[in-house]
């Protein structure tokens, strides 16, 4: 019933191309202007904003409520009451995709069960490791010298955690050890007692209730799933300093930073002889400020007396921890931040520390604007225990659960981690964000002659649980945005909880005009303004837009806090992207590994494996992969009756392919692969990306096929290619014509879309018959985005083989990276001053040839007799013009592969 | 490029010695002064300093025996392992003094003076990490590989260094070629490959001395006795060396080398022709070779050629020195990961890549050239290729000769 009412409502909109309008009209509410927002209340002194709401409910409920869940965004659409006057016309576009969406519910909806990205982290953990129960005997009485209730009914003693609710144990009793160990540990929560949930308001109320019950007490302890459990969102909303606990943490684990003046009257004048800043404090407590004369004199000595460089970092050993110590000097100044080597090892630390000093000069203008601004220690001091607790506390606990990868991921170092969309897509993000910045003014008030624009909007970047999925902005704004974003746990936020509302807004300052000011008295200088980063978040979107007010808007003068009307209009645009559906498109879509499709199963690239593939194949709906979605009855169906045609046509391989990519793939994206697989064997990923040669092909072969399904793809696809090929708008002439007319033609490119987004096709990169991707990295540094398979790709595959395959990939990449920066560093900079190795200048690809080991293996079932070494390749190399791009490529050794030829089909991808 | 090796009295901060390569000034005396305060400071405060970059250089400082620390400071885009070559400086200070000396530091003075006599082998260290001074004929391209040359004589060759090793009571003998290892006494390989390379080093420093003898310590086997090394010259660029005790006395040995040695002249001549092919003539190589690298692990033992094909060996854009030197350069950097076991063992606490630790093949392309390195069992061949061959002829030509190497007769390591 829920379900027919929500077709309903949602395929009306459709119908008239008005109704979109109209409905906005509708909701047109003047009398809610002065309403004052939620956040208004936390809006700081300084006009900074962090504000954020998560969901308590986490997407469990939602997932299991998917229709529901529909109901209420439809209700809110209607519902949604804007408290500034404007008309929008927005969504023109939209509306083909909401349109749409009404068709795709029930896709997106049951893709979702099979895991939100953002949810895939705590369901790997089976709920029952996270949870242990111990009954401990009631005739057990245990002697306890404190005489507390609690260690003489279950001989443990607790103490409260730093959120000072929850319950942690701190010791066993002697004799009580035995029932514990070794599953429980130390630092456990203890979460319930007989299933009534405990914390230390309620201790004593139950423990009485244990008394007085005859029944053996039922424990129920909590593995600390996050480590240390620290919360960022609480981290991210606190004006005040960090805790104690979370300052003692990091004092612990060794991070710290240290800004000192090395400038003869500071130093005199300064009480900590030059020392600005330092944390975590008090300072005689920390390492880095106890040593800072070795790295002061160093960094000193370096240039003037040994004729290298300042020195970027040095490795030290301290209490038996390998610490990696950073150096920036800024003029006379040094800014040194140290990190345990455990978690971020030599060459995260490198890229960290770029990082961190973009982040400072972004949010204070310089480096020594950071650590003199007064009454900023309380500010830094939270900003940096967010960084390290970023980088470090988090990392700490992905490897306490486990095989996890340790430490940082390659990927999430080097730049904004984005992932390819599907053009028609990607054309609706684009189109909202600009939408945005474009800021019609026009359409907002009628009142044009009277009111000047508070703000231009420069530029925005929109993320979907950590991807970058959108950027307009200029190059160096997106890095030091996602550096922003990342070192603040904004991104780690928004991926693992579901965001009700984060709105966040602070004075910034852009590269542009810092670097400016170096070299005055240039003709195009931009003008002195003021510049805001606003954050506006909802569910696992972030968008961060960059403001600038002077020049043509009105001049930013004092404290200057947030304006409701540009966050509500940044909301809306989050909320359009809702109401087409996106999120749970893109839920799908990064459940989907399809563009380009990467190998999770490596071990049936075997022999071996082929014959597990081919059993599996008999009876394929068992055997689905968890990375795949599940299907529909619908499209159960619509599979079988493909797959039969297929069988029609009657290719002589596409049986074998069939299979392939049934037990392969065994979403519907299989239905493409299919067809596309036909009599195309060796040249196929080649020629995926190429419409024409699959048309000639799906002529040749699919002739039985629905002329009209064939059709539709193929004039899509057709489209498409010539766009990108001739470079000519085709695409969007049509687009244009269809809005021009305003009536007919939608139906078409709705089906389009429909298409696209119901049959992702799986696309390849590598060349052979055999898909032998497993992992890639696209990496374009000067624009700080890098293209990768999702960050969860390893938990959708659920192999060991993978693991272990992804593991290798990334440290190896990381050497293969520091090799090639040679001839990156040699082009930039035709004479640097510090003469560069001249062989490896020249070193544009590196590859390094790996054989899995035989124990990972045969914990794939792959047994040890009948196995050829199983070796993959990582190889990475520099495409240098017109600006540098780094590809890393993983994948089998059986096919051998051309980087260039791969780079060039995944750009078409892009 | 440029690469400085200081040694410092750890206790007392008097340096000690100071050797550089390359076009930096020399370092002054309060500069020495600051970077062992800098060491001592940080160890006050249980602090060590490992390792510190610096833009395409690095600093280490590294203390031995308790006593002397070493300070290594390379610039300008050298690739070194820095810490081997402070180990090897260490070894090499060993090896002339002796460890207690070393330990106890008495009479600084009179260490400074006798540590005179290692200098030739440090200059020697130090210059074969210089790509400009590959020219030059070198003992050593690689810190810590014995460079060699593979010919089918030194199974005969191998007897008479017995022989004479047993007439002047000694035990390790080899015979040295252009610096190179041709053949040893069969217990050569009892001692630790760094010694060997150390009394290969001596030789070289000792060059032009028909008959010599000088006390040496050796460092892993036994630091604190010294045995007596002597070097005779047989031909020009012909050295063999034996460790033996004090008797027989040096004119004696005079004679026993031309008793044992006058029969083997021919020998000799014939091995003498193998350089600078370094390989045996029945080991052929696909014309694209441009020079090889092959490693014994175990051994410690490496032969380069980069003269492998007789004719046309003119005109051809690169420099036998460069492509030498883009060999080392592939070894240092990429494919020593190849061979984990070739790592310093008391080295960096960093400890192992782990997770790089199962390849087993690895290459580059450069604009000019492709090196491929390819690890079967014992032997790391490392080929230098020209840039036109494709990478998987590249697979099959490395496995070749990998094969060839281990199935053909001439080679006796």
């Amino acid at each position: 019933m829920n379900n027919f009412k929500n077709k309903m409502s949602y395929d009306s909109p459709c119908d008239s191309d008005n109704d979109w309008t109209n409905s906005s009209d509708d909701s047109k509410y003047s009398d809610s202007e002065s309403s004052v927002p939620e956040w208004d209340s936390d809006v700081g002194e300084d006009g900074e904003l962090v504000f954020i709401k998560t969901k308590t409910n986490n997407e469990n409920a939602d997932i299991k409520t998917p229709l529901l869940e529909n109901c209420e965004t439809f209700k809110l659409r209607n519902n949604f009451k804007r408290s500034s006057t404007r008309r929008s016309t927005k969504g023109r576009i939209f509306k083909v995709l909401k349109a749409h969406k009404s068709k795709n519910t029930e896709i997106g909806t049951r893709k979702d069960v099979d895991g939100v990205l953002a949810s895939g982290a705590s369901r790997n953990v089976p709920t029952d490791e996270k949870f242990i129960i111990i009954q401990v005997s009631k005739s057990m009485i245990f002697s306890s010298e404190k005489n507390c209730q609690i260690e003489k009914l279950f001989g443990l003693s607790l103490e409260t955690h730093a959120d000072e609710k929850t319950l942690t144990v701190a010791d066993f009793l002697t004799e009580a050890r035995a029932i514990y160990t070794p599953k429980i540990k130390k630092g456990y929560y203890l979460s319930k007692i007989n299933g009534v949930d405990v914390n230390s308001y309620n201790i004593n109320n139950i423990l009485q209730r244990v008394v007085e019950d005859h029944n053996s007490p039922k424990l129920t302890f909590q593995v600390p799933s996050k480590g240390h459990n620290v919360d960022l969102e609480r981290l991210l909303k606190s004006k005040n300093a960090p805790e104690n606990s979370l300052t003692h943490l990091l004092k612990e684990s060794l991070c710290s930073v240290l800004y000192i003046c090395c400038n003869d009257i500071e130093y005199n004048s300064n009480d900590d002889k030059g020392v600005l800043y330092c944390y975590p404090r008090p300072f005689n407590q920390n390492f880095l400020y106890n040593t800072r004369g070795a790295y002061v004199t160093l960094n000193h000595l370096a240039p003037k007396s040994l004729g290298t460089s300042e020195p970027t970092n040095s490795t030290v050993l301290h209490n038996n921890t390998l610490i990696n110590v950073t150096y920036t000097s800024h003029y006379s100044d040094l800014l040194l931040v140290a990190f345990p080597n455990k978690e971020v090892d030599l060459f995260a630390a490198k890229k960290v520390i770029t990082d961190i000093v973009r982040l400072l000069e972004f949010l204070y203008g310089s480096l020594k604007s950071s650590f003199t601004k007064p009454n900023n220690v309380d500010k830094l001091d939270s900003l940096f225990a967010r960084i390290f607790v970023t980088l470090i506390v988090n990392s700490k606990a992905s490897k306490d659960d486990g095989s996890r990868n340790v430490g940082l991921y390659f990927e999430d170092m080097l730049a904004a981690h984005s992932v390819t969309l599907p053009l028609e897509v990607k054309v609706q993000v684009d189109d909202a964000i600009t939408e945005l910045e474009a800021a019609d003014y026009r359409e907002w008030t009628d009142d044009v002659e009277n009111f000047q624009r508070l703000y231009t909007v420069i530029g925005s970047c929109l993320y979907y649980s950590g991807h970058l999925l959108s950027s307009h902005l200029l190059d160096e704004d997106l890095k030091e945005i996602n550096a922003y974003l990342r070192l603040n746990g904004i991104l780690k936020l928004s991926t693992e909880k579901e965001l009700e509302k984060l709105v966040m807004w602070r004075e910034v300052f852009i590269h542009e005009h810092r670097k400016q000011n170096n070299n005055d008295g240039n003709e195009y200088r931009i003008s002195d303004g003021r510049w805001f980063l606003l954050t506006v978040g909802k569910g696992h979107f972030i968008l961060a837009t960059l403001m600038e007010a002077g020049g043509c808007t009105e001049d930013a003068v004092g404290v200057t806090p947030p304006s409701p009307f540009y966050v509500e209009e940044c909301e809306s645009c989050l909320e359009l992207l809702y109401d087409v559906g996106l999120n749970k498109y893109l839920a799908s879509w990064y459940c989907s590994n399809s563009q380009p499709q990467v190998e999770t199963s490596p071990e049936y690239l075997t022999k071996y494996g082929k014959k597990i593939r081919d059993v599996n194949t008999l009876k394929p709906d068992s055997t689905l992969k968890t990375s795949t979605l599940k299907l529909t009855k619908l499209q159960t169906d619509k599979r079988r009756h493909n797959s039969s045609e297929q069988i029609n046509v009657g290719s002589s391989t596409s049986d074998m392919n069939s299979m392939n990519s049934l037990t392969n793939y065994g979403s519907h994206h299989s239905l493409y692969t299919q067809s596309y697989n036909t009599g195309q064997k060796y040249r196929h990923s080649s020629l995926d990306v190429s419409g024409y040669s699959e048309d000639s092909n799906s002529l040749k072969s699919n002739s039985e096929v629905s002329e009209e399904r064939v059709q539709g793809r193929r004039a899509d696809r057709e489209q498409r290619n010539r766009r990108d090929s001739s470079g000519s708008d085709s695409d969007w002439d049509r687009l244009d014509g269809s809005r021009a007319s305003g009536s007919i033609d939608m139906s078409d490119i709705r089906k389009s879309l429909l298409n696209e987004i119901n049959h992702v096709t799986a696309q390849r990169i590598t060349a052979g018959e055999e898909n032998v991707l497993f992992h890639f990295v696209q990496l374009e540094s000067e624009k700080g985005i890098l293209i990768a398979p999702v960050k969860n790709i390893e938990m959708q595959a659920n192999n060991v083989l993978y693991s272990y395959i992804i593991k290798t990939f990334r440290s190896a990449c990381k050497r293969i990276h520091e090799l090639l920066q040679h001839s990156i560093r040699f082009k930039k900079n035709h004479a640097p001053s510090n003469p560069l190795n001249k062989i490896l200048v020249a070193v544009k690809e590196h590859g390094m040839l790996f054989q899995a080991p035989l124990d990972i293996l045969s914990q794939c079932g792959i047994s040890k007799k009948n196995t050829e070494p199983y070796l993959f390749w990582v190889v990475g190399r520099v495409f240098s013009e017109p600006e540098p791009r780094e590809l890393y490529l993983c994948y089998h050794e059986s096919v051998p592969q051309d980087l260039t030829e791969v780079a060039y089909l995944l750009s078409y991808l892009e | 490029m440029s690469v400085v090796v200081i040694a410092v009295a750890t206790e007392s901060g008097v340096p000690i010695f100071s050797r550089k390569r390359g076009n930096n000034e020399s370092v002054q005396f309060s500069t020495i002064a600051s970077l062992h305060g800098i060491n001592m400071f940080s160890k006050c405060h249980n602090l060590s300093m490992i390792d510190t970059q610096v833009d395409n250089g690095a600093i280490l400082w590294k203390e031995y025996c308790k006593s002397v620390t070493l300070i290594g400071i390379v610039t300008g885009g050298l690739e070194c392992d820095l810490e081997l070559l402070l180990s090897c400086v260490h070894d090499a200070m060993v090896f002339c003094i002796g460890k207690k000396e070393l330990e106890n530091l008495k009479n600084i003075d009179q260490i400074k003076r006798d540590l005179r006599q290692c200098y030739p082998i440090l200059d020697y260290l130090l210059e074969s990490l210089d790509p400009n001074a590959l020219s030059s004929p070198l003992p050593t391209l690689v810190l810590d590989l014995i460079q060699s040359i593979l010919c089918p004589q030194a199974q005969q060759l191998q007897q008479a260094l017995d022989n004479y090793a047993e007439s002047v009571t000694g035990r390790w003998a080899c015979l040295i070629i252009h610096g190179h290892l041709v053949a040893t006494s069969s217990d050569f390989s009892e001692l630790d490959p760094r010694e060997a390379r150390l009394m290969l080093l001596l030789a070289a420093a000792q060059d032009g001395a028909p008959l010599r003898d000088t006390p040496v310590y050796l460092p892993q086997m036994s630091p604190n006795v010294a045995f007596r090394a002597v070097t005779c010259k047989l031909l020009a660029d012909v050295y063999i060396l034996v460790v033996c005790g004090a008797t027989p006395a040096l004119s004696q040995i005079d004679e026993i080398v031309l008793q044992c040695w006058e029969s083997y002249a021919s020998i000799i001549k014939e091995a003498k022709l193998a350089h600078p092919r370094n390989l045996p003539m029945s080991l052929a190589f696909e014309p694209c070779v441009l020079g090889v690298l092959i490693i014994n692990i175990n051994k410690r033992r490496c032969v380069f050629s980069r003269h492998l094909h007789i004719s046309s060996q003119k005109g051809r854009g690169m420099s036998g020195a460069h492509r030498m030197d883009i060999l080392r350069t592939f070894y240092v950097t990429s494919a020593r990961d190849l061979a984990p076991e070739l790592k310093l063992k008391d080295g960096n606490p960093k400890g192992p890549d782990e997770e790089i630790a199962n390849m087993c093949e690895t290459y580059w392309c450069s604009e000019y050239h492709k090196c491929h390195a390819q690890r079967s069992g014992n032997i790391l061949c490392c080929t230098l290729y020209a840039s036109t061959v494709q990478m998987q002829t590249i697979r099959l030509i490395t496995n070749q000769i990998l094969q060839d190497l281990s199935t053909n007769k001439d080679v006796y390591w």
